[in-house]
């Protein structure tokens, strides 16, 4: 029997070592506060406290934290590092969640709920009742022209991105081309210049009009900020310069037979170089499903090297 | 094979912990309790950068990281965030400082005396090699003084500002839950007052020592004099929820106070304190701190710079992360450049 009054121990629940999902709840409301707020200014950065988490700072605590406020029982999550599910930090990260929160852990992007990587979006298109979550080493388009934090939040505010334009601008004069790699500056919502984190530039179209969220979150640097579903992300290009993703749409993967998917390429000690999928999870379920297996094989946003959405 | 390319990494990540744990042995409470009872100054060192004041946890930390500081700071600092802020303690006043070292450059006598107190300021720093051969290091009893300092001393600021050598800006008094805290906000700039002595009082010891040595020998604008370096231990007050004031423990604290001719003709004061005894953090800080107003955006003294890289757990990680792979990126800037090539080669081809 229940005392009829309220005592302390009735109200609350029993002691436990650490939070459910580890974050305390303070943490979790000012999480949940910032996303809310991130996905009202698409690309626009939310600076947040950024509490310390059990993996060290620059390896992923950002996108870590934005999980552990999504992640309950019910969900099951996918961590990737560089496309592959089994690379070291990205099974530390998997590992650490299911332990904090009892989800369910996959390997496959159809099964996911929440996708947390580093450096790619799976080549499988998301769907609306997915969440992904990538993981920001540098939050700041204008970095390269402004280190000062707080002088570049300004020039957000005054959409200044002119100095921007002009790096790409000076690449085409020095090198005939836009010599970007990764964390191609892109204007999300027609307002907000952001970097879509180092993803290659192969992955950006992905992030346009897209039916699901993503959350972009940097840990160290303590910004967040969000592309909501069906929102314009427009990478920076002049009007007669197209934009241009990695030419890897005529390679082949050595191993699963896969075409038209962002490779990964590996030095032959003989010279010259093999390509395997970088979606390393799509590269296994396309070599089960060639060994007779019933796989199931999501739409893919690229087909024969382009991209489709 | 390839660290990333391999199946099976959560089997490879475990084996790689367990090995780095195999080193380190058993840790049990004994080694706990040496390593506090040893090592002083460190886990001093490892409170104020952890900013969490307790040395049992320290100790473990230092136990469970064997001695790796960015380890053991991590530690704690993941281990701290997640507790609750239970109470807000009253604010620590200079003059109640229960002191043990008081000292200033800046006068050869001042107000209530130099008080040296424990230190090997003036030892000669030899290894004492006998101690491997068998022969203990005994240290020689202290003689007390005929006549003992008083244990609460005046600041010198305080003099100073009855003097008219330093401004006097009113005391503030602000709420306890409205005091900033950068455990729970974001550091922006301009900071807050707050913000900057925390992230100070919480910064890595070594990157201090780095700018603040670049400040001194000439990066900076102003010379420093240490008016003051207290080392001190302070009561925490805080309030019971019946309204009574109570004394929840002390905790050793370390503060110094720098000081440089301002150009409004009056002394200029920078300011650093921490948790522990750390006294070349403190003077490191204070000078950075006395260097901050008007700093070049982007020079090596300017608040944002300084306090933006000297978090440790930040610039640790950050650092270390390098290691992880970067072969995405890395193919994205391969394409970039081997196009460019191409089209170098097409100029080439059509100007011959």
């Amino acid at each position: 029997m229940s005392p009829p009054y309220s005592t302390l121990a009735n109200l609350t629940r029993p002691w436990a070592a650490f939070s459910y999902g580890f974050l305390d709840p303070s943490a979790k409301r000012e999480m949940r506060r910032k996303m809310i707020k991130a996905i009202a200014v698409p690309g626009c950065q939310m600076p947040y406290a950024s509490r310390e988490v059990p993996i060290a700072r620059g390896w992923g605590t950002g996108g870590l934290q934005v999980t552990l406020t999504l992640i309950k029982p019910a969900s099951v999550v996918k961590v990737i590092d560089q496309g592959a599910d089994d690379s070291v930090n990205a099974a530390s990260i998997r590992r650490f969640l299911a332990r904090v929160s009892g989800a369910a852990e996959t390997w496959d992007t159809l099964a996911a709920t929440i996708v947390q990587s580093r450096h790619r979006i799976p080549e499988e298109r998301l769907r609306d009742d997915q969440v992904l979550v990538l993981q920001v080493p540098n939050p700041e388009p204008l970095r390269p022209v402004q280190p000062n934090m707080s002088i570049a939040r300004q020039m957000h505010a005054d959409a200044d991105y002119g100095r921007l334009w002009l790096v790409l601008y000076e690449q085409m004069v020095r090198s005939g081309r836009i010599m970007q790699g990764a964390a191609y500056p892109a204007l999300v919502n027609g307002r907000h210049v952001m970097t879509p984190s180092p993803i290659p530039r192969w992955d950006v179209p992905k992030l346009n009009m897209a039916r699901h969220l993503t959350l972009l979150s940097a840990g160290r640097e303590k910004r967040l900020y969000a592309v909501p579903p069906f929102t314009k992300v427009e990478p920076l290009v002049f009007s007669d310069v197209p934009y241009k993703v990695e030419d890897h749409a005529s390679l082949t993967c050595y191993r699963s037979g896969l075409r038209g998917v962002f490779m990964n390429e590996i030095p032959q000690a003989a010279g010259g170089s093999l390509h395997e999928a970088s979606d390393s999870h799509l590269g296994i379920k396309a070599i089960r499903r060639a060994e007779g297996e019933a796989v199931e094989i999501g739409p893919l946003w690229y087909r024969d090297g382009e991209f489709r959405g | 094979m390839a660290y990333v390319a391999t199946r099976g990494g959560a089997r490879a990540i475990e084996q790689a912990e367990r090995l780095y744990r195999e080193e380190l042995g058993t840790i049990d409470a004994g080694r706990v309790q040496g390593l506090r009872d040893a090592l002083p100054w460190l886990i001093d060192r490892v409170m104020g950068e952890a900013s969490l004041y307790d040395a049992d946890l320290a100790a473990l930390a230092l136990a469970q990281s064997g001695g790796d500081l960015y380890e053991a700071v991590l530690l704690l600092r993941a281990w701290r965030t997640t507790q609750p802020r239970l109470a807000i303690a009253a604010p620590v006043l200079q003059e109640d400082l229960f002191t043990h070292r008081r000292i200033s450059a800046a006068f050869k006598d001042i107000p209530g005396g130099q008080i040296l107190g424990p230190t090997l300021d003036y030892a000669h720093r030899l290894l004492a090699t006998d101690v491997l051969g068998g022969a203990d290091f005994v240290p020689v009893p202290v003689e007390p003084a005929p006549c003992a300092a008083p244990s609460q001393q005046p600041s010198l600021a305080a003099w100073q500002k009855t003097m008219g050598l330093v401004a006097d800006p009113p005391r503030v008094d602000v709420a306890g839950d409205d005091i900033p805290d950068v455990t729970r906000q974001p550091l922006l700039f301009p900071a807050a007052r707050a913000h900057s002595l925390q992230s100070l009082a919480r910064a890595d010891t070594g990157g201090v020592l780095a700018l603040g040595y670049a400040a001194m020998r000439g990066y900076g604008n102003a010379h420093p004099t240490v008016n003051e370096l207290r080392l001190a231990e302070a009561e925490v007050m805080v309030r019971h929820p019946s309204g009574v004031s109570f004394s929840a423990g002390r905790v050793k604290v370390s503060q110094a106070e720098v000081t440089s001719k301002g150009k409004s003709g009056q002394l200029e004061l920078g300011f650093c304190a921490t948790f522990g005894w750390n006294e070349v953090k403190v003077i490191a800080g204070a000078t950075l701190d006395l260097n901050a107003p008007g700093a070049e955006k982007g020079s090596a003294v300017e608040e944002e710079f300084v306090l933006y890289h000297t978090e440790p757990v930040e610039s640790s990680g950050f650092c270390i992360h390098f290691k992880l792979p970067h072969y995405v990126t890395f193919q994205s800037a391969l394409d970039a450049m081997r196009g460019a090539a191409v089209t170098e080669l097409a100029k080439d081809e059509v100007t011959v």
